[in-house]
């Protein structure tokens, strides 16, 4: 008898458990902490876990249980996945399994890129994540390669290229499995791309379909850009977007116009620094919605996306919302693309708001003097913006977003326009002069409980350096986050009292996630410093912040 | 007339060195340019770079033009070669940059 039930337990143990995910899975994935199987924790993108065995009381005895090397002096960027007791984590030159109890590596496949793919990645050496489905794992490689690996033994299934490096293309971000296909975008506005989202078959890696986010000469919105589009370039798509099942809508922030310098394309420029809803199976756009026309500021419209369901003039009503780059903390109707709400959540200067009609920014004097007559302004938020790749998250307990802003301006001018005349594809794409104005207080970077509607904070933690690490928060009343100095950090979710922190061995500026493996809470971040404000920005409090990547996972400690 | 031979003489000298340091400052300036949209990705803003991970440029001496050149056109460690994305007055130019912010050149 005991063989047979054995046998019988694990007849029906396995499919609960080690069996491949569902899309009922992909879907439950921001209810279901056992796994982690999105970017974002969820379609939604919310970032936050019902898990509450860590929380404000418990939190002071949150201890590691493990880390693991990531063998690289790169940044690391990427959100960890979890499935069956395994963590999933990339980086620029790996994608790794790990044993999410033990921290023992379980297989490890390198990425080779040529040497001089680099040559055109703007903002740092990185990757930012991956998907999961039905026993494989998806990713993007910098040389613009779209791969599928075996999740248990880390073998390549298929592997398609899909654009050429020398023309300024790159990709970071992590992919997104939505209605059955692939979706993934690209990075390169900096060298003129022609922006894009993609589809890929899961089976085989064909491409389904190509969205271009800027128009072709004479398509639909080349009315917007000079000479009947003929130029039309940027828009890349270099973060990740977030998935409505229910309409069946990808929402995906679209970059800056290239190049930065607006003198030489007067105009909206759509799609750029736009968030746009399309149909994953076909690429098909629904709706757009324009955040900052003829931006000269790189004010790209990609920071992260999340749906919520909230309450709107006593009305429960399902929105998309952003901390804008340039600013504003938007919110919109999910299904229809229409403006509900835009505050500023930082300091800013080139608009006196957004007409909530028109879904338009009032420009100040300085901006139309910038566009006008190449005028030389300072001006806030900086090209960084209010805040930037890194993703916030949003409780739908306390109704708030937690978003690690920036405080910097900036003195900017465009150069000539000649400069920016007969730019090919593949060069620089900037024709501007800027130096970065940093505030009086010292503090580069606040940390943020936002009110979406209003754009206030309930709360603010100041930095120097500002913060460069997604947030998550928990039903335990808490928001995690990561410094550049290194501390991994977690905050009481109503008050922003610090309530934990530990010293890991470089800067934070990956994306902390948490799970849950026979009844207990983990939590799992890398640190790694590096991108594109460690990189590129002087700051003299990070002298003393080594790099070297880890991956690291916390747990309550025991008696 | 020798006095004001002088005087015609040393004014042409002057304004021989004001042209000559217009020039450096023009080359240093376009350096300037060249190195923020090439190079300022690892090397960072104002040659500081904050990991360390990339090599400090400024730690570079006078006699080592040639292992500059060297390294910039044929690449080095993680750097790619420039060669064919640089031209050869962009890397004199990205020297002057250099040489002008160098650790030993500072007063």
């Amino acid at each position: 008898m005991r063989p047979l039930i054995a046998a019988l337990l694990l007849g029906f143990a396995l499919p609960a458990t080690a069996m491949a995910q569902s899309v009922a899975d992909l879907r439950n994935d921001a209810k279901t902490p056992g796994d982690v199987l999105t970017y974002g924790m969820g379609y939604n993108q919310q970032r936050f876990s019902p898990l509450k065995q860590i929380n404000r009381k418990t939190v002071k005895h949150l201890v590691p249980a493990w880390s693991y090397s990531m063998a690289s002096n790169y940044g690391e960027e990427s959100q960890a996945l979890v499935k069956d007791g395994v963590i999933y984590i990339t980086s620029h030159d790996k994608t790794v399994a790990v044993d999410a109890l033990t921290g023992k590596e379980i297989w490890k496949t390198t990425i080779e890129y040529p040497p001089e793919t680099t040559k055109t990645v703007c903002c740092g050496i990185v990757n930012r994540g991956a998907a999961l489905y039905e026993g494989r794992l998806y990713r993007t490689t910098l040389d613009t390669h779209v791969i599928a690996l075996d999740m248990k033994t880390g073998k390549e299934v298929w592997n398609v290229k899909s654009s050429d490096t020398a023309d300024g293309a790159a990709m970071t971000g992590a992919p997104i499995v939505a209605n059955g296909v692939l979706v993934n975008g690209i990075a390169g506005a900096e060298f003129g791309v022609r922006g894009f989202l993609e589809g890929h078959d899961l089976e085989t890696g064909k491409q389904l379909w190509r969205l271009y986010t800027v128009p072709g000469e004479g398509e639909k919105g080349s009315e917007t850009w000079p000479n009947g589009g003929a130029k039309a370039s940027g828009g890349s798509t270099w973060t990740t977007g977030s998935y409505d099942p229910d309409l069946d809508l990808v929402f995906w922030g679209i970059g800056n116009p290239a190049p930065w310098n607006p003198l030489d394309r007067k105009g909206d420029d759509l799609y750029t620094n736009s968030i746009i809803a399309f149909r994953p199976k076909t690429g098909e756009m629904v709706w757009h919605y324009q955040m900052s026309p003829n931006d000269p500021f790189d004010h790209d419209g990609v920071n992260a996306l999340v749906q919520a369901d909230l309450k709107i003039g006593g009305k429960v009503q399902k929105v998309v919302m952003q901390a804008g780059r340039n600013g504003f903390f938007y919110v919109l109707d999910r299904a229809t693309g229409k403006l509900l709400a835009a505050n500023n959540y930082v300091k800013v200067t080139w608009a006196n708001g957004i007409d909530l009609k028109t879904g338009r920014p009032n420009w100040t004097i300085d901006m139309k003097s910038v566009i006008e007559s190449a005028s030389k302004i300072s001006t806030w938020p900086s090209i960084s913006g209010g805040t930037n790749w890194f993703p916030m998250s949003y409780s739908p307990l306390t109704g708030l977003a937690y978003v690690n802003t920036l405080d910097m301006g900036m003195e900017y001018q465009p150069l000539p326009i000649e400069q920016v005349q007969n730019l090919k594809t593949g060069q620089p794409h900037y024709g501007v002069k800027i130096t970065n104005i940093y505030p009086e207080s010292g503090n580069r970077g606040i940390l943020k409980a936002i009110d979406p509607l209003s754009g206030k904070a309930k709360w603010q933690v100041p930095f120097k350096s500002a913060n460069w690490a997604g947030t998550m928060a928990t039903a335990g009343g808490l928001v995690f986050t990561g410094a550049l100095t290194g501390e991994f950090m977690a905050f009481d979710s109503e008050t922003g009292k610090m309530l934990w922190q530990f010293q890991t061995p470089s800067g934070i500026i990956g994306q902390p996630i948490t799970w849950e493996r026979n009844g207990k809470q983990y939590v799992t971040v890398t640190s790694g410093t590096g991108g594109v404000y460690v990189l590129k920005i002087p700051d003299a409090n990070l002298a003393h912040v080594p790099p070297g990547g880890s991956l690291w996972t916390f747990k309550l400690m025991e008696d | 007339m020798r006095k004001r031979f002088l005087a015609v003489a040393f004014c042409a000298l002057a304004t021989q060195a004001a042209a000559e340091d217009a020039a450096d400052k023009a080359k240093i300036e376009d350096g300037a340019t060249t190195y923020e949209n090439y190079c300022a990705t690892c090397h960072g803003m104002e040659l500081r770079n904050n990991t360390g991970v990339a090599f400090d440029l400024r730690r570079l001496h006078a006699d080592e033009h040639p292992r500059f050149v060297n390294s910039v056109l044929h690449g080095k460690q993680a750097m790619p070669a420039w060669d064919g994305t640089l031209t050869t007055d962009q890397v004199e130019e990205l020297w002057a940059y250099v040489r002008a912010n160098a650790n030993d050149a500072k007063k």
